[in-house]
Parts: C-alpha cells; sequence; structure tokens
C-alpha cells in the first residue's frame, strides 16, 4: 500500500512525541550532563570542574553503598514480584466470579500512589501506633514486638512488603493475559497425553509466557533501581544510612546539600548503569527467544 | 491635657482618611510563605494585619523539610515571594548565598528589635548586617510526667536540674514498673529532634558543636561525652524504650502523650496540643538540664522572617516585618493564641496569666542559644547527618569516643565546603 | 480452562475449597490495609495516635476528616488543582501517544527502533535529577508557577508506557481491516479515525487512568513548580500533614488524607474496571 509504505507520513505522527520528548527531557538530560561537569550549588554560582565530580563519585563510600544496596534491593524484589505476580496468575486466570474478584482486589493497590501507600504502611508498620505488630501478635506468629526499622535487613523486609503489596497486581494482570493468551488446544493436548498439572504450567504455560515475564522483569527492574519514595518516607534511609538508594542519594546530594553539580554527575552515572543492563537483559532476552 | 484645637482637628482628619482609606493609593497583595511548623502562628499573624491594613498578605505553607529547597529554587528562576518565614538555623546559608535583602537600615532604627530573643539577632547577623528578625519563636524544654514523678517517690515541683540528676531520677521511674513505663525518651532516628533537646544540655557546660569554618572549634567541650555518655547508660539499662531507636521523629510527642513516659526534651509547642489531646495529663515543664546546677539551657528554634532579593514588594514587607515587632502584634497576634512572642519584653504577660508553663517557656526563649553554622541541613538535619549518626553510634552501638571522632571528621568536611 | 482432570470426585472437591481459601485469604491481605486506615481515620486523633493501637475506633470522629478539609487553602483547593493538572496532563498524554502509536505500529519508519527506544528515554532517567534543568528552562518561558508546567512533566512521566501501550494496542490490529479502507481510497489519518480509534479505546482508556493516577499522586515536581498556596495539590498537603513539628505525625489526620488520595482513584478504577483490564490484555502482551 502506498500509503504505508510512505516514509514521511509515519514520521508525521510520531513527530510531536518525539519533539515533546527532545524539548523536555532529551534537553534537560544535556543540561544534565553540562551541570555535572561543574560544580553548580544550587544557592547559586558554579565553575567548570571537567570530571571532578565523577572522580569524587567513585571515591565516595555514600555513592557505593547507596548503589550496592540499590542492586540489592532491585535483586530480592524483582524475583518475589514476578515469582508471585505469577503464582497470582496461575490462581485467578480462569474467569469465574470468586477469581475475578480476587484478581481485582489484587489490583487496587496498583492504582493508588506509591507515597501513599508508603505513608500507609509506614503507619501500619509503626512500632508505637501501628496495627501490623498488634496483627502478628494476636495471630501468635511472634513472641515480642518486631521493631522493623532499628536493623537494615527488617527494615528492607518492610519496605519489600509494603512495595509487594502495592505492585504485584501489576505483574500479576501481565501474566494473566498472557496465559489467557495461550491456545487452549495445546493444554487440550497436554492433558490428553497425562500431563499433571504442574506439568503443564512447568512445560508449557512458562514457556509460551516467556517473552511477557521477561519484559514484566525489565520494567520491574528498572523500577526498583530507581527506587526513591518507598526508601524516602518509610525508612529516611535508617538505620544509619544503611536504606539509601541511590535516587535517594542524588536527591540528598541536590537539594539537600545544595550540590547540584554532584548529584548531576550521579544522576548521569546511574542512567548510564540502567542503561547498560536494560541493553544487556534485551540482548538476552532476544538471544533465548532465538533459540 | 487637653490637645490644642488645631491637633484634634489634624487628628480627626487622619483618622477620617484611615477610616475611608487611602485616597489613591492601589492596594497591593504580598505573598508569603512559611513552613508548615510556623504556618499556624504566621496566620494568626497575617489575618491580624490583613483586618487592619489595605495591602493584604497572602500566605503559603510549604512542607518543613522543603523549605530550603523551594526557596533556593526560586530565587534561581527570580520569582519569590516578598516575605519568608523559615527555621532560623538556615539564615547563615541563605545570607551567605546572597538570598536575602539587607534589613540593616529598617531594623537598626526599630527600638523593638533590641528586645527581640537574642538568638534571633545572632543568627539574623552577617558581616556586620541584618537580614531578618524574629518571627514565631518555639524553644526547646523539658517536658516531664508529674503523676510518674508522683508514683516514683520524687517531688514533682523539683524536675532534675543537671544531668546526673535527670539520670538518677529516669531510673528510679523506670523502676516503678520496668515493663511498662520508660524513664526517659528522645527520637533516636532524627537529627532535628535532638539537635534541639540533647544539644542544650552539653552547651550549657560551654561546649561548642558546630564548626563555622575548617579551623574552629567542632564537638569540642566535656558536655558531649557527658550527654552521651547519659544517653547510652540510660539505653542500656532499658530506661529508654526500645522503639526510640527507629523513632524518625513521627512519635516525637505521641509517647509522651501515652502516659508512660517519665520526661523528654520536646519544645514549647507540646503545651498547646497536649492540653489538647490530654487534657487529664498532668505534666510539667523546666528548662532543659546542663552538667552542672546553674547551667540550665535550651535551643531556640522557630522561624525568622525576611524578605527575599528580588522581591517586589520590598517596601510594604518592611513595614509589615517592622509591625510584627510592635505591642499589638505580638501580643494580639501570638501571645493571645498561646504562642510564644519573640520580644523577650513580653514573656509576662496578661494572655499567659493563666498558665504559667508558658511564662516558663517565654522565658526560655531569652537564656537559649541557637548554633551559627553554615550547612546546617548537611550536619544535622538531613537523613543519617553526622550528627544523627554520632547520636546513634554512641548511644545504641555505645561507641562515644568513636562516634565523636567520626563526627568531627564529617562536620570539618562539610564545613570545608 | 476447560480441562478436566482424571482425578476423584472429593480430591477434586478439596482441592477446589482449597483454592477458593488461597482466594479469600489473598483478598484480606490486599484489602486489609486500606480498611484499617479507613477505621483509622474515623477514629478521635487522640485514639488515632493512641498507643498500643485499636483495630476498631471505639468512637467515631469526623475530627480527622476536618483537619483535612480546612488544611490551609483547603482540601477543595487542592483536589481542584489535582484534577485541573491531571485532565491537562491526560490531555497530553493522549494527543501526543496516541498518533505516536500509530506511527510506530503501522508505518515502516527510518530509525524505528531508534526512535521508539528513545520514546522511552524518561523511564531510564531519574526524573527527579531532571526536575531542576526544566524548572529552571520553564521559568525563562513563563511555563512556572503553571499549572500547564506542572502538567507537561507530568505527561513527560507517563509518556514511555502510554507510547508502549499505545504501540501494541494498533499492532493488535489484524492488516485486513486497514487494508480494506485504504481500498477504498481512505487516507492514513481518516483510518485512524474511524477505523482504528474505537478498534483501540480499552488501551486509551488505560492510558488516561494510568496518567490520572499518576498525576493525581505526584509530589516532588508539584512542590517545586508551583509557588502559591491556591495552586498545590493534594500530595503537598498530605506531605505538610506528616512533617508536622520536627517530624512529629498527626497520624489521625495522616490517615484520614491517605484515604482522600486513594478515594479518586479507587471510584475511577471501579468503575472503568471493564477498560482498564482489556486495555490491559490487549496492549501488554505481544
Amino acid at each position: 500500500m502506498a500509503a504505508i509504505r510512505n516514509r514521511h507520513l509515519g514520521l508525521i505522527y510520531v513527530a510531536p512525541a518525539l519533539l515533546f520528548v527532545s524539548a523536555f527531557v532529551l534537553y534537560p538530560l544535556g543540561q544534565l550532563v553540562w551541570l555535572s561537569l561543574t560544580d553548580t550549588s544550587l544557592l547559586g554560582g558554579g565553575t567548570w570542574v571537567g570530571l571532578e565530580n565523577y572522580a569524587e563519585a567513585l571515591d565516595d563510600r555514600a555513592f557505593w553503598r547507596a548503589l550496592w544496596f540499590t542492586v540489592k534491593y532491585t535483586v530480592v524484589i524483582t524475583p518475589i514480584l514476578m515469582g508471585l505476580g505469577f503464582a497470582l496468575a496461575l490462581l485467578t486466570s480462569q474467569n469465574t466470579p470468586l477469581k475475578l474478584f480476587t484478581r481485582a482486589t489484587i489490583f487496587l493497590p496498583v492504582v493508588i500512589g506509591l507515597g501513599t501507600s508508603s505513608l500507609l504502611w509506614y503507619w501500619l508498620l509503626d512500632q508505637q501506633v501501628g496495627l501490623f505488630n498488634k496483627i502478628l501478635l494476636d495471630l501468635g506468629l511472634v513472641e515480642a514486638m518486631p521493631v522493623w526499622f532499628t536493623k537494615a535487613d527488617p527494615a528492607l523486609a518492610a519496605v519489600i512488603v509494603s512495595v509487594t503489596w502495592k505492585v504485584v497486581g501489576f505483574g500479576m494482570i501481565l501474566f494473566v493475559a498472557a496465559i489467557q493468551s495461550i491456545n487452549s488446544e495445546v493444554i487440550e493436548a497436554a492433558i490428553i497425553d497425562g500431563a499433571s498439572y504442574w506439568q503443564r504450567v512447568w512445560r508449557i504455560i512458562i514457556p509460551l509466557s516467556m517473552r511477557t515475564l521477561l519484559l514484566a522483569t525489565l520494567i520491574s527492574a528498572i523500577g526498583s533501581m530507581l527506587a526513591f519514595e518507598q526508601f524516602y518516607i518509610m525508612t529516611g534511609g535508617n538505620p544509619r544510612g544503611q536504606t539509601f538508594t541511590s535516587v535517594y542519594l542524588i536527591y540528598q546530594n541536590s537539594f539537600i546539600s545544595f550540590k547540584l553539580g554532584y548529584g548531576a554527575a550521579l544522576s548521569i552515572i546511574l542512567t548510564a548503569i540502567i542503561l547498560v543492563f536494560s541493553a544487556l537483559q534485551v540482548f538476552l532476552s532476544n538471544r533465548s527467544a532465538s533459540e | 491635657m487637653t490637645l490644642p484645637l488645631l491637633g484634634r482637628m489634624a487628628l480627626a482628619l487622619s483618622l477620617s482618611t484611615a477610616v475611608l482609606g487611602p485616597v489613591a493609593a492601589h492596594a497591593e497583595t504580598l505573598s508569603i510563605w512559611a513552613r508548615a511548623s510556623s504556618s499556624n502562628a504566621a496566620q494568626h499573624m497575617v489575618d491580624l494585619w490583613n483586618a487592619s491594613h489595605d495591602d493584604k498578605l497572602e500566605l503559603t505553607t510549604i512542607p518543613d523539610n522543603q523549605m530550603v529547597t523551594k526557596l533556593a529554587t526560586s530565587v534561581q528562576s527570580g520569582d519569590v515571594p516578598d516575605l519568608i518565614s523559615f527555621d532560623l538555623i538556615f539564615m547563615p546559608d541563605f545570607m551567605k548565598a546572597g538570598f536575602l535583602t539587607d534589613l540593616t537600615e529598617t531594623l537598626g532604627a526599630d527600638p523593638n528589635q533590641a528586645k527581640v530573643a537574642k538568638a534571633f539577632q545572632d543568627l539574623a547577623s552577617y558581616d556586620g548586617k541584618l537580614y531578618g528578625t524574629g518571627f514565631t519563636p518555639d524553644v526547646s524544654i523539658l517536658l516531664y510526667n508529674k503523676d510518674l514523678f508522683e508514683a516514683a517517690g520524687l517531688d514533682p515541683e523539683k524536675p532534675p536540674v543537671t544531668i546526673a540528676e535527670l539520670q538518677d531520677y529516669a531510673a528510679k521511674i523506670h523502676a516503678t514498673d520496668p515493663d511498662n513505663i520508660s524513664g526517659y525518651y528522645f527520637s533516636g532516628s532524627c537529627g532535628g529532634c535532638n539537635i534541639f533537646t540533647q544539644a542544650p544540655m552539653m552547651w550549657g557546660s560551654g561546649a561548642v558543636l558546630l564548626p563555622t569554618g575548617p579551623d574552629t572549634p567542632v564537638l569540642d567541650g566535656p558536655g558531649v561525652v557527658e550527654v552521651l555518655t547519659m544517653l547510652k547508660d540510660m539505653w542500656e539499662a532499658g530506661i529508654i524504650p526500645e522503639s526510640a531507636e527507629s523513632d524518625t521523629g513521627a512519635n516525637f510527642t505521641a509517647t509522651f502523650e501515652t502516659g508512660t513516659v517519665g520526661m523528654q526534651g520536646s519544645g514549647g509547642f507540646a503545651i498547646s496540643s497536649l492540653k489538647a489531646n490530654h487534657p487529664e495529663m498532668n505534666f510539667g515543664i523546666a528548662p532543659l538540664p546542663g552538667i552542672e546546677d546553674g547551667q540550665q539551657s535550651s535551643f531556640v528554634g522557630g522561624d525568622v522572617i525576611a524578605i527575599p532579593s528580588g522581591a517586589r514588594n520590598a517596601e510594604l514587607a518592611k513595614d509589615f516585618i517592622t509591625w510584627s515587632l510592635t505591642d499589638e502584634a505580638q501580643l494580639e497576634g501570638l501571645a493571645k493564641n498561646l504562642i510564644l512572642p519573640v520580644r523577650t519584653d513580653l514573656a509576662d504577660n496578661e494572655y499567659f496569666q493563666a498558665e504559667p508553663r508558658y511564662i516558663t517557656t517565654a522565658q526560655a526563649v531569652g537564656i537559649g542559644q541557637t548554633p551559627y553554622a553554615f550547612h546546617f541541613n548537611d550536619m544535622v538535619n538531613a537523613d543519617q547527618s553526622p550528627w544523627l549518626t554520632m547520636i546513634q553510634t554512641a548511644v545504641f552501638d555505645g561507641d562515644v569516643e568513636g562516634a565523636i571522632e567520626e563526627a568531627r571528621e564529617a562536620f570539618l568536611d562539610i564545613a570545608s565546603d | 480452562m476447560s480441562a478436566i482432570s482424571q482425578k476423584s470426585a472429593p480430591m477434586a472437591r478439596a482441592q477446589r475449597y482449597l483454592v477458593a481459601a488461597i482466594c479469600v485469604l489473598v483478598i484480606t491481605l490486599m484489602l486489609g490495609p486500606m480498611v484499617l486506615s479507613f477505621f483509622a481515620s474515623i477514629k478521635t486523633p487522640a485514639e488515632a495516635s493512641a498507643s498500643p493501637p485499636n483495630y476498631l475506633p471505639h468512637s467515631l470522629s469526623g475530627e480527622n476528616y476536618g483537619k483535612i478539609l480546612d488544611y490551609q487553602a483547603g482540601l477543595s483547593t487542592y483536589a481542584g488543582n489535582s484534577f485541573l493538572v491531571a485532565a491537562i496532563a491526560i490531555v497530553l498524554c493522549l494527543v501526543l501517544a496516541v498518533p505516536a502509536g500509530y506511527g510506530l505500529a503501522r508505518f515502516r519508519l527510518p530509525f524505528k527502533e531508534l526512535i521508539f527506544v528513545l520514546m522511552l528515554a524518561p523511564l531510564m532517567i531519574p526524573y527527579q535529577a531532571l526536575l531542576i534543568p526544566i524548572y529552571l528552562n520553564f521559568s525563562k518561558i513563563g511555563l512556572a508557577n503553571s499549572h500547564l508546567g506542572l502538567a507537561i512533566v507530568h505527561a513527560v512521566l507517563q509518556l514511555p508506557f502510554s507510547i508502549y501501550l499505545m504501540r501494541n494496542a494498533f499492532e493488535a490490529i489484524p492488516r485486513e481491516i486497514e487494508e480494506a479502507a485504504l481500498i477504498d481510497g481512505a487516507t492514513s489519518f481518516q483510518v485512524l479515525r474511524r477505523i482504528f480509534l474505537p478498534l483501540v479505546m480499552p488501551g486509551v482508556v488505560t492510558v488516561m487512568l494510568f496518567t490520572f493516577i499518576n498525576s493525581w499522586n505526584e509530589f516532588l515536581a508539584a512542590l517545586i513548580f508551583m509557588n502559591k498556596e491556591s495552586s498545590f495539590t493534594v500530595p503537598i498537603m498530605l506531605v505538610s500533614v506528616r512533617t508536622g513539628r520536627l517530624g512529629a505525625v498527626d497520624w489521625g489526620a495522616l490517615q484520614a488524607g491517605v484515604i482522600v488520595s486513594v478515594l479518586p482513584c479507587i471510584l475511577i478504577y471501579v468503575l472503568l474496571q471493564k477498560y482498564y483490564v482489556s486495555g490491559f490484555l490487549n496492549g501488554a502482551v505481544k
């Protein structure tokens, strides 16, 4: 079709979005790169320092610690979100009334804001006024009131619980879609061959949902690498700065310590890491898809 | 003594113009920003001004921890409010950055300025010039539960005057019911709360905490070690509840309100909120103790008022600042609403007569101090600031010396920027 | 699933009950936090800050909501601003993402992959860091302190997801439909408007919803960009309520704020659920 083959026609449709992204993302990103080469302060003033900020970042214990913590958070929470999301999708993929309702409630927290849900959990988990500990105690699950935010690992666990509650529905809905789009004939054939339910899951459902799984994993992992709000609201970096994420550190440097230039350099480094990581993931998933 | 006729006529004429309003002047609207903590007090002042002036003020409340960012970005973009009321500890940073309008002439000629609490006069000076004045002060005090004092056999009218007494009383209160009653409380993950409540105990004996430059004293004086050691001992003895460690300030007031805490450093604001939420509670207010008797001190917090550089209505804004220091504004705008006046000569006023605890607090504004430091945010208020890390390492990990050493380095590192 | 497994009837029934029990447990876990928060919001302020807490309010009180309603400029002002900004952001997002999705899905573009990756760029940059440059640019062209400026930022944040979703929605449409239209001599724009738009409607609704939710909840940009109380949005109020004095929290008012914040999102979700989920199903799996 002539109309479809016309390259310029397609560009006209894409142009507005492209211009918008250029003006409000790429151009500011360029400014951010320039900022990262200066020692600009939020209180004004700034001179060209070349790569000094980057050198400083490599020597900065706080930077490495935050990056390591962010990676740790991502590595821990991504499988939880994906695994639980997939399990819930298996549980609720048939359209019976009970399962539809279950699906709807699992997806419900996805539609509220992350900040709001963090505030909600911050209150639930509070040592003194929160109900979460009381529930654990009343159910006999714990002996004494646990304190969530005085040790790094329980604090991380608390944030993971709250974020899981908030976003597990996102993965689930993607996986439900994937499972429902699997041709039922394939499943029937497997049943006739005498495959048990778990064998069908393992041999048919998972391989055929692989693309969706990989994509959801990528989106989820990028989101976790850029985590900020949940830690800002729930832990404040406590205890002893062990729960600072990279974006949190960028926020601290730019807005609290006024070091815009340094904050910009940290942002560029983080963006580069995420880009490389995403490219790698796309490359690997393309390879596994072609096998 | 009667006024001469001419004078009376002039007075009548001027009064009638006041009633009829200015003939040709066009009324302006001024914008004022205040942080959430002080917005209640600021609103009373704004309402009082608006009731009697043609040029109206419009208040915008900014969340506390966002105020600095907000002002800095607005100055960068050239879109500033006419007046700004913010935490006085940020004064040095803003004056140094050239964010504020010089008010030396306006305030220098004002007799009321000399009566403003000294902490505010000090913090608003830079390079021999004045850039603001006190607006809505607050001050730290020791809050104590009189019922728990009595239960422990202590005299509820004799709060501790030294930290040794404080520790002793706390232990006795805790001993009355070790499972449920704590002797002392502090928010162990809140830098701001602790500079407000623990620092005065340190500097009462002359300790210097924050450096003002790369070669100035830092965490200097025995007070630092003594106070940290006292807190550590109380923590290890279980006198401070476990929940203190993770409190980022969220339960700075809620814990005392449960009636299970003997003593706690707090602020003047606690009086009003305790009376409103827990009218049954029998609590007392005292200055924060020092190492020796007579070294009681407090941290003067609260807000200064200043005019950002480039404000559109700077002249009118100056009128407001001058007006805010008058007896009328201090008494009818602040004291009447049970808010501390910033002028120490008005500490004992008719509105506070019914509640002597307010007078105690207002007098503390006069004896208190505020550290003059650049990068205060970085050193103290930021999440995981060196100040907070020091307290946590000393109290919860038990390493007082190491904690102080580490904080010294970090402070000097920040101060050299 | 039409599968009938070869199990004995009692076994199958036991299994069904087990699955149902798991569903009920999951529902409880998902709804519990919201329900508890709602109960806390209707306690008296003193009870909401009580330690140890109670599950159910002992006495009902609207005081927490009263605080939120009258907070500073008043909830109605904040909510009005939030709705306005979200509406502009939604319009921006659709005007940009629908054509872009169409262009990416149905045309041969030069550097198609590169264009697509560029559009996804905002996903990979910590947007908090971009706010300062954007804000300073906006103040030069008079967009700072305006609802439009804030809506632009919110649209930027939502654009990658929207374009991705629209592209997949357009790709899902069978080729034959389009070809029939083109044989009738329709232009590409007519094809988009008359034939495709109705087909991608679920995707459009999903984009609208997500843009609304994220705009409604965004805090940092709203705070930095707006200089007047009368133009603040709901999250700014929520953060102010939360910080209080030296961080001391008014727990009851906070939960009332949480409920007020989630209410519009939940209402919209419940009302449009049909679209919502199908938009996902069409858009996400390709």
